[in-house]
């Protein structure tokens, strides 16, 4: 007869208090940078000398702030520097990185996934443990993101209303990115063996994913790749006027087929303990 | 019903054999010693009884219940101490052991891991990277029988410990068995083996070669004869082409100490010849005889299927 293994709990709780300081250190930063950039936007004079400082730079890193979005008076647009900022996107890569190959490839590396797998836990719980710290612990990063601007907002004045549901629906949809990212990070620890191995092609494949997207913009031709980076659908141009269902349903697409397939590979694969 | 009980098991690494067809049942109480030396397959088949890797063929059931990989099957009644221990090094090793208890109820296990502590001398409020090699073995043992398993599987349990400690390991190995719980004592050293189990099995090269009482494994290596003659007699040359299978141990004036295999017969009638002071017939040690039966076992692919496994041999 077979016995049900109660959901390992104790472990959720365990990894959850060690990632703690990690994810409390980027959503801090994250949330400083959104305080940083709408006290540079609120000043005219500022925006005005930062937009002459990009027109002289190579076009492409224009492009990768917000392109033609970046205007003088177009608040919104300015804000959101904020979300796409490389240093952003670098701590949220850090993290979507850091989570899986830490708790997966990590454990197994360092030893202790042969004692928690010895204990009353499955291996899907285990890579399911894994999962909702990447995917929650994404998603709540994007979140800090939005409550920044909230906060930057009753600390500065604009001059204008700034659209908060706007930025919701874009923090929403950047938590599905982020969580999407997060995904083929589980999916590379859940196939591969060693740690650096899982954090190397999963960098790889987000810097490319990124240029792809940078690339597609910048060339019109190359237009057509656009649809394969999961930075396109941050940007939906749906995100103006409502939820971009369609774009949101392709990213859960690629967070359920990369978490689900890591997942069948991580639990049928001889670890290497 | 056997509370452990392994069935054809084969496991291969690629190419690279594990184990294959390994075969045998543990009763409840009964502390069984699993002896190989390095890459005989000892590992592999403690990592397929916790279902930590997956058998290419054979089962085990552990307390009656089919072992599926990664499934954790029966674990909440399970003990197990790697051969490798490695903890979360900056972690307390109180914390840890409390992490690993509770991931499977850990009910009574606080009350337990703290008089397993102070039996063994462990200050379990250190970090576990702060301690020596030995004191996190004693975390090993403690993180082994914490939860009173009833089903125990240890890998090398003394590894690193000093002989006190040691003896209070195997004395924590006894009780438990006392108590009603199964041990698989996997090891090297062959002394403690034969100091704790009622039975033993010999791994070679991923095959069961010998399993038996571990009375029965020691007769079946050689004999020992160690023969002193009257003072002033001639030390006879052995005939060792007319006693086949024997060898000289030792000579000296008066002493002759001689190894022989099966019946002393032949060996007896030769020594009668002369004038003997006196005999002894020293007890061959576990260790003598996992040497000879590495030295004498057949190859793997003949031992292979060769020595059905015994049930319930108590």
């Amino acid at each position: 007869m077979s016995h049900r293994v109660p959901f390992p709990f104790a472990l959720l709780r365990f990894w959850s208090r060690r990632l703690l300081p990690m994810w409390a250190f980027v959503g801090l930063v994250i949330f400083l940078m959104q305080i940083a950039v709408c006290a540079i936007v609120h000043d005219n004079a500022s925006v005005k000398n930062f937009l002459n400082f990009l027109d002289v730079l190579p076009a492409f890193i224009k492009t990768a702030l917000g392109g033609e979005m970046l205007q003088a008076g177009n608040v919104p647009g300015l804000i959101l520097i904020g979300y796409q900022h490389p240093l952003v996107l670098f701590l949220y890569m850090l993290f979507a990185v850091g989570v899986p190959t830490t708790l997966l490839t990590g454990e197994v590396q360092k030893g202790t996934m042969e004692l928690i797998l010895s204990r009353s836990a499955t291996k899907t719980q285990v890579y399911v443990c894994a999962s909702m710290l990447t995917l929650a612990g994404m998603f709540a990063l994007v979140l800090v993101m939005f409550l920044g601007t909230v906060a930057a907002t009753r600390l500065y004045d604009f001059g204008q209303p700034i659209p908060l549901d706007l930025f919701f629906r874009i923090a929403v949809n950047g938590g599905l990115v982020a969580g999407a990212a997060g995904s083929i990070a589980l999916l590379a620890a859940g196939v591969l063996a060693g740690r650096n191995g899982a954090v190397g092609v999963t960098v790889a494949v987000l810097v490319l994913d990124y240029f792809a997207w940078i690339v597609a913009q910048w060339w019109p031709s190359l237009g057509f790749l656009k649809p394969a980076a999961l930075f396109y659908y941050a940007r939906s141009p749906e995100l103006a006027h409502g939820w971009p269902l369609g774009d949101m349903s392709v990213l859960l697409l690629v967070i359920l087929a990369c978490t689900i397939l890591g997942g069948v590979v991580w639990q049928r694969r001889d670890l290497p303990l | 019903m056997a509370t452990l009980e392994v069935r054809s098991l084969t496991k291969w690494y690629g190419p690279v054999l594990g184990i294959e067809g390994v075969s045998f049942a543990l009763e409840r109480g009964e502390i069984f010693g699993y002896l190989g030396p390095n890459g005989a397959g000892k590992t592999t088949t403690i990592r397929c009884i916790m279902g930590l890797i997956r058998p290419g063929g054979g089962e085990v059931l552990a307390l009656g219940e089919p072992v599926v990989s990664g499934r954790a099957t029966r674990h909440q009644r399970m003990g197990y101490l790697p051969g490798e221990f490695r903890l979360w090094p900056g972690v307390r090793a109180g914390r840890s052991l409390r992490v690993l208890a509770s991931l499977g109820g850990g009910d009574g296990a606080r009350a337990r891991r703290l008089q397993l502590a102070e039996r063994l001398e462990l200050d379990l409020d250190r970090p576990v990277g702060q301690l020596s090699k030995g004191n996190r073995q004693k975390v090993a043992v403690i993180y082994a029988f914490q939860h009173q398993p009833e089903l125990l599987i240890l890998d090398e349990p003394t590894n690193g410990l000093d002989p006190l400690v040691r003896q209070t390991v195997l004395d924590l190995i006894r009780e438990a068995a006392q108590q009603g719980a199964t041990v698989l004592l996997s090891s090297h050293d062959l002394s403690e083996v034969g100091a704790v189990c009622g039975r033993a099995a010999i791994l070679r090269a991923g095959h069961l070669v010998e399993m038996g009482p571990i009375s029965k494994l020691v007769q079946r290596g050689e004999h020992r004869l160690k023969v002193w003659f009257l003072d002033g007699a001639l030390e006879p040359p052995v005939p060792l082409g007319r006693l086949p299978g024997v060898r000289v141990i030792e000579q000296q004036p008066g002493l002759l100490h001689l190894a022989y295999p099966g019946a002393c017969d032949a060996v007896l009638r030769w020594v009668a010849q002369f004038p003997v002071d006196r005999i002894a017939t020293p007890q061959t040690s576990l260790e003598e005889a996992f040497i000879q039966y590495y030295k004498t076992a057949p190859p793997p692919a003949a031992a292979a299927g060769a020595e059905p496994a015994p049930k319930g041999n108590p």
